[in-house]
């Protein structure tokens, strides 16, 4: 029997450190902020994932570039990494035995995995794609990568805690720095401080202005803003302060972005779960244009939404929700064959045509005010 | 006999039994719960639950007109603990976690409105057992895996709150092992008559309490209710081992993870003091999943339409109760194209089948007597003296007999 178990395996080498010795995490860190693992040897994993922009992007730009001369340009907006990462589940879609529930539990989506198309199940996978893909670090291979790690000033704390003969091996020292990087990522603090004035307000230590209290009442209110039905707001069952997100896939129809360089062949889509960076879900026509929920934690502090960076303010993000069908651009960043898969179910995405907005201008200005709350207080605004 | 656990609760009738011998002195019952099963495949078809046919089944009782009561899921967890038949909202499996709202009783205690958990008022077998004197407790597989999901004793959403538990959840950094508890799974947490007490908290527990709690007669309560995850109790995964069949861990599911989780907890349950004196462990399912679903054009919208048709069948004279009628057609929006349309029919939740072990059945007892869930909490009740609950005081419906205790 086959089981999926999340962590067993990021334990073998945090133990090869002695006490007072380097931690994997640490070496981690190091990684994460070297430029001088990339092709161009100027960026670093921070230069996309800034972590003066909760381990986001720096800047408004919706693509960042990338490769050996930092000339060619990403295929969708950075993710921020803050909060997400510990809780992100493997990727995975419910198969109820019974048909029937099948078909009539509509709510129950693909969710999980890492990236904007969930193809990831671990962050040391993940981690090996900016490393040698041709848009963002460019290395050629993983032995590039190595030779640059055996050079590195911090190779002595890779020896220490992975064997004097480590760089011997290039598949198991690569491996080790995706386990270093994953580390890093999943303890350190750095990740997951909780300093929003949300956060803050639900200790009871802060008040929430009468218009972000609205606000926040458009977002969980299921008739209107509904945000909460994907981006969770009420803490856990155990305090937990909440993530603002499902891990959820959703079509949400965001228009094409022709900032994207990639946007300019016109029979090219990205389409998600169904490609054509994931590959193996190619098949399931109807999952096309499904992207992950992000978390809105430090979503105001952005200055590029949804997957394509189409959108450059918090504000046009909360009213395209409110608006998106009565833009002129119908999905146009799906084959006209597959548009059908843009949901049209949820509120407030189902509107029909003619029909009033769910979310007057001033929900939305409401629903911003809320959202802003969820900036931590060390982010770059 | 116990007679006390009636007088104070309501929908609770002494009135209505039938002369039946007096039932064996069992003082332990174990139910394990599993999911959306037909009878046919269960105990006909399926090469996945060889433990079950070849080994469990032979060994005790094997009940062939045993119906569900309820479809899709829900309702028939409550029917079973509270004699409460269907609402619209536990039909519906009661995807926001929000209260019933009660607008009267009938004559026989079945609550009138809609909504998923019950007020105080409403009472369940676990309130019975408790005004008489005994012990119960709900052994819930993974609630609590993810703490911020649900807690790990009587695990449910907040009032109001949307049912995360209604996905199974996959391992994460955080959770290494997922969480695929559902609270429509568990149907303790549907009562305010437990929430709302200190109980809850003690009575519905993980699952691993019940190891330590079947390690003496004293410790075991007299009422093991069962709930294996979604996987393990057989709902999600169709068993086959084909890549996007199984569950959200990896399993495969279906029949072939719930005979898995027998073998795992049946043998520490008859080989427990309590079962051995004087237990008695019922395996069921909560619903059949047999229906047909066919794809074609709706005749009044022109749109494309996915119909899913229960048969809906019912023993035992089951009624549909003040809540819900039949047939019902319940519509889901998919697009602007195309709907889901579900049917059912008839009231039950047709055929599933039990099985029934006990140091007072013979081994190879086949009883093909009719019962269903309602038929299930009448013949616990009677166990303990107890009187019954909505449904299970329906006039004529008959607790297992000799047909079932063949050696009493």
């Amino acid at each position: 029997m086959r089981s999926v178990a999340v962590g067993a395996a990021l334990l073998c080498c945090a133990a090869a450190a002695g006490a007072g010795g380097p931690s994997v995490a640490a070496l981690g860190r190091e990684l994460f902020f070297d430029a001088s693992l990339s092709a161009s040897g100027r960026l670093a994993c921070a230069t996309c994932h800034d972590p003066h922009h909760a381990y986001g992007p720096p800047d408004g730009r919706a693509v960042q570039p990338g490769g050996a001369a930092l000339r060619t340009m990403g295929l969708r907006a950075v993710p921020a990494l803050r909060y997400t990462l510990r809780h992100t589940p493997v990727w995975s879609k419910q198969y109820q035995a019974s048909a029937v529930e099948r078909v009539t539990e509509t709510d129950s989506v693909p969710v999980g995995g890492f990236d904007w198309d969930g193809r990831f199940n671990s962050l040391h996978d993940q981690a090996a794609s900016p490393l040698l893909s041709p848009l963002e670090m460019g290395n050629a291979s993983i032995e590039a990568v190595v030779s640059t790690l055996r050079r590195a000033p911090y190779a002595g704390q890779f020896r220490e805690l992975f064997g004097a003969r480590i760089f011997a091996d290039a598949p198991a020292a690569f491996g080790a720095a995706l386990q270093a990087l994953e580390r890093f990522e999943l303890d350190d603090a750095s990740f997951h401080p909780y300093s929003s004035r949300y956060d803050a307000f639900l200790d009871g230590k802060a008040m929430l202005s009468a218009a972000e209290v609205r606000g926040l009442g458009l977002f969980n209110d299921p008739l209107k803003g509904n945000c909460s039905a994907c981006h969770t707001s009420t803490p856990g069952a155990d305090g937990s302060h909440p993530l603002f997100t499902d891990f959820g896939f959703a079509a949400l129809g965001v228009p094409r972005n022709g900032e994207i360089p990639a946007n300019k062949d016109p029979e090219y889509f990205d389409m998600g779960l169904c490609g054509p960076l994931r590959t193996d879900l190619a098949a399931r026509r109807h999952w096309c244009g499904l992207f992950k929920t992000p978390t809105l934690r430090n979503a105001a502090t952005r200055r590029v939404f949804f997957h394509n960076g189409r959108v450059h303010t918090l504000r046009d993000a909360v009213r395209f929700y409110a608006e998106r069908d009565r833009q002129p651009e119908r999905y146009d960043d799906l084959p006209v064959a597959l548009r059908g898969n843009v949901d049209h179910i949820d509120v407030p995405l189902n509107r029909r045509p003619g029909d009033a907005p769910t979310l007057s201008a001033a929900d939305i200005d409401d629903l911003v005010a809320f959202i802003a709350t969820l900036s931590d207080a060390d982010v770059e605004q | 006999m116990l007679m006390s656990g009636c007088v104070a609760l309501a929908g609770c009738t002494t009135g209505s039994r039938n002369a039946v011998p007096a039932p064996p002195p069992l003082r332990h019952v174990f139910i394990i719960m599993l999911e959306n099963q037909d009878y046919k495949d269960t105990f006909g078809s399926s090469t996945q639950d060889p433990y079950l046919m070849n080994t469990l089944r032979p060994m005790g009782a094997q009940l062939t007109q045993y119906f569900a009561t309820g479809h899709q899921s829900l309702d028939n967890y409550i029917a079973l603990i509270s004699g409460q038949p269907s609402s619209l909202q536990t039909q519906g499996d009661c995807e926001r976690y929000k209260d019933f709202q009660m607008s009267g009783l009938t004559a026989d205690g079945l609550a009138i409105g809609d909504g998923c958990v019950y007020p105080a008022s409403v009472k369940t077998l676990a309130n019975q057992l408790e005004s008489a004197g005994y012990s119960w407790k709900g052994y819930m597989e993974d609630m609590g895996n993810d703490p911020s999901r649900e807690s790990e004793s009587c695990g449910h959403p907040a009032l109001g709150d949307l049912d995360r538990t209604q996905n199974p959840q996959a391992p994460s950094a955080a959770v290494p092992m997922g969480d695929q508890y559902a609270a429509r799974h568990d149907p303790f947490v549907y009562f305010h008559a437990i929430i709302d007490t200190p109980r809850c908290a003690t009575q519905v527990v993980r699952l691993e309490q019940l190891s330590t709690d079947l390690a003496q007669s004293a410790s075991t309560p007299n009422l093991a209710f069962i709930t294996p995850n979604l996987c393990h109790d057989g709902h999600d995964g169709d068993g086959s081992g084909a890549p996007g069949r199984g569950c959200v861990n990896g399993e495969p599911g279906g029949l072939r993870s719930a005979d898995e989780f027998l073998k795992t907890w049946v043998p520490r349950i008859l080989a427990s003091p309590a079962y051995q004196r004087d237990g008695l462990l019922i395996i069921t399912f909560d619903e059949s999943n047999a229906a047909s679903v066919t794809t074609g054009k709706d005749s009044v919208s022109g749109m494309k339409m996915t119909r899913a048709v229960f048969a809906g069948a019912a023993c035992c004279n089951q009624q549909n109760g003040p809540n819900v009628t039949r047939p019902a057609i319940i519509d889901f929006p998919v697009d602007e194209q195309e709907f889901y349309r579900l049917e059912l029919t008839g009231i039950g939740g047709d055929r599933i089948g039990a099985v029934l072990l006990s140091p007072f059945i013979k081994s190879g007892t086949v009883s093909e007597v009719p019962y269903n869930h309602y038929a299930l909490l009448r013949s616990v009740e009677d166990l303990f003296g107890l009187g019954h609950l909505g449904y299970a005081a329906q006039p004529g419906l008959a607790p297992f007999g000799p047909d079932v205790y063949t050696r009493h």
